[in-house]
């Protein structure tokens, strides 16, 4: 299995084309693998604990604005994700279009959403600090807004969306579009970097979104989920899950 | 890259069977390399431009060849030669678009052997794709025809996504202006897809062609009824007169009543990666009398969309030209 695909440029030199896509396979079955382990682990090994009641009053963990971000977001980059691998698949439909068009819509909402977080949210609230690394280790520490494995998820993706966005950008500029023509490429061993680049954080996406659509649904966190589309949690789940002292909501 | 004189050492299968053609071409997919005539696949061959394991002779399978009537039409099987299409009777009576369109493939040598499943399946035509080079459609990340230095005389002015190339088929046009059918064998199935959906753009699948699979084999081509004697025009402009792919063509099949366009195809090829189906055109000559002012009329509507390359900036006004001569049914 190779990891790299090389081919010759018009020289006849050794180039780079991309990421090798048998690791796409690669990266499928060890997310399922991993993911079924853990659904089979939590079944059976893990211990049982009460779910808090939905009920009762409300807490509001993220606004209309955030979730409308979250979910534009998430459609984009499955909509990338399914049209990227596409082609790869076997899968037949006109899908470049649609691509570039998602990830324009991407880079807007992220755009918006950075300038956001810094200016008008509680931006240290995501912050990975020292602390945070017991949490995991500890059942008695409880987070402030996010867990660990939030921020964590958070963070990860955000190294990762941001690595497609400027791979995809300057990719972006090398097809025609309703705004250009493309250049003449320089330089064959450069472009396949960014295909790599833009290849590599995208097999790290896929697997990132997998995990993060798979604790999305698990039953104990789907309160989670249920905020991102209400915007609520209820109280109950708040006092079982964070520390009221590390997180003060509206 | 230079020509060889020689074949490159691979093996040789020969079925007589669909059934077993479909199995080996399955069990060697993309290393295997189905070939009828070979008058697309030699060249690659000796230019080493591609490298199959293995070649499935398919001229052994006796069910693939022939011309018959059938209850709605005609069937064509896939190796029926292009030389045959020129001279069988039931082609050369009912639809004569597609015997002249056969007529101006290449030359008389190719057409003896070349079949009509090689031309309408054959790879597109771009020199720098044949050359071996590493581009989009050979799997890469760039194209060398659409560059300010690129030599895109021959290229496409239509929905060239990434790829720049043309069909090279006369015959495919012809086959989608008469609502053929093609018909798809895998070996325990069979599926039957429209001449129109039968091409794929670099859109949709910037390595292929067509919709065949590995695995899939064209055996046949059905030309339903409905088209049978109506009025065809068929006509290609390329450098030379034999033995050259077409800068573009136009075939047209139209239904004329009293002197008055009731429903007509109208398909351009060497524009784009497929046969260009001219549908605005269509649309509007309908219920209009067949003549030079209607012709007049539309034909700027074949060029709409256009995105020209360096070099093929004249193959609007030819297209538009020969829509004018399909239209009012006369050079």
């Amino acid at each position: 299995m190779e990891i790299i695909r090389y081919r010759r440029d018009v020289w006849g030199e050794e180039v780079i084309l991309g990421v090798s896509w048998d690791l796409l396979w690669v990266v499928a079955v060890t997310a399922l693998i991993l993911l079924a382990a853990h659904a089979i682990f939590m079944a059976v090994l893990a211990k049982k604990k009460a779910k808090p009641s939905s009920e009762g009053p409300r807490i509001k963990r993220h606004d209309a604005i955030d979730r409308a971000f979250h979910w534009i977001m998430a459609g984009s980059v499955l909509v990338l994700i399914l049209t990227g691998i596409a082609p790869i698949v076997g899968l037949r439909i006109s899908w470049l279009n649609i691509h570039w068009i998602a990830g324009l819509v991407l880079t807007f909402v992220v755009i918006f959403h950075i300038i956001r977080a810094i200016f008008w949210q509680d931006f240290k609230a995501m912050l990975l600090g020292p602390s945070d690394f017991k949490e995991p280790f500890d059942e008695k520490i409880k987070p402030g807004k996010y867990s660990f494995e939030q921020k964590g998820m958070h963070w990860a993706m955000t190294v990762l969306v941001i690595a497609v966005i400027a791979t995809g950008i300057i990719l972006f500029l090398h097809i025609n579009t309703p705004w250009w023509n493309r250049p003449a490429v320089e330089n064959e061993a450069t472009l396949g970097i960014f295909f790599l680049l833009h290849g590599t954080a995208t097999l790290g996406l896929i697997a990132f979104t997998a995990i993060h659509i798979y604790f999305a649904v698990r039953p104990e966190k789907i309160f989670y989920t249920r905020s991102m589309v209400t915007g609520w949690i209820s109280e109950a789940e708040m006092k079982e899950n964070h520390d009221t002292n590390k997180w003060k909501p509206e | 890259m230079s020509s060889h004189d020689v074949m490159p050492d691979m093996g040789l299968y020969q079925p007589v069977t669909v059934e077993d053609a479909a199995g080996i071409a399955r069990q060697f997919s993309t290393r295997g390399w189905l070939v009828g005539g070979g008058q697309d696949t030699y060249g690659w061959l000796k230019d080493r431009a591609k490298r199959p394991e293995v070649l499935i002779d398919l001229k052994g399978i006796e069910s693939m060849r022939g011309i018959r009537e059938t209850a709605d039409g005609i069937e064509i099987g896939a190796l029926v030669t292009l030389t045959e299409l020129t001279t069988n009777s039931l082609i050369t009576g009912r639809y004569s678009l597609l015997a002249e369109a056969a007529g101006r493939v290449a030359s008389p040598q190719i057409r003896n052997v070349g079949t009509i499943a090689g031309n309408v399946a054959q790879d597109v035509r771009c020199w720098y794709y044949r050359r071996g080079l590493n581009c989009y459609r050979a799997g890469g990340n760039l194209c060398y025809a659409d560059t300010p230095e690129g030599m895109n005389r021959e290229h496409a002015l239509f929905n060239a996504s990434r790829c720049v190339a043309v069909t090279a088929s006369d015959t495919g046009p012809a086959l989608v202006a008469l609502e053929a059918q093609m018909v798809i064998h895998n070996g325990s199935s069979e599926r039957v897809v429209s001449a129109e959906n039968f091409f794929v753009g670099p859109n949709i699948d910037i390595t292929h062609t067509t919709v065949l699979r590995p695995g899939e084999i064209l055996t046949a081509v059905r030309i339903p009824a409905k088209w049978a004697n109506a009025e065809f025009y068929f006509e290609k402009v390329a450098d030379r007169n034999v033995w050259d792919f077409a800068l573009v063509s136009i075939s047209a099949a139209m239904r004329v009543n009293n002197g008055v366009i009731e429903e007509s195809r109208l398909v351009a090829g060497a524009v784009e990666a497929t046969p260009r189906r001219l549908d605005r055109i269509e649309q509007a000559i309908r219920g209009k009398a067949r003549n030079q002012q209607t012709a007049d009329e539309v034909a700027a509507l074949a060029i709409q969309g256009a995105r020209p390359l360096n070099f093929n900036h004249f193959k609007m006004p030819l297209l538009e030209n020969l829509v004018n001569r399909a239209v009012r049914g006369h050079a």
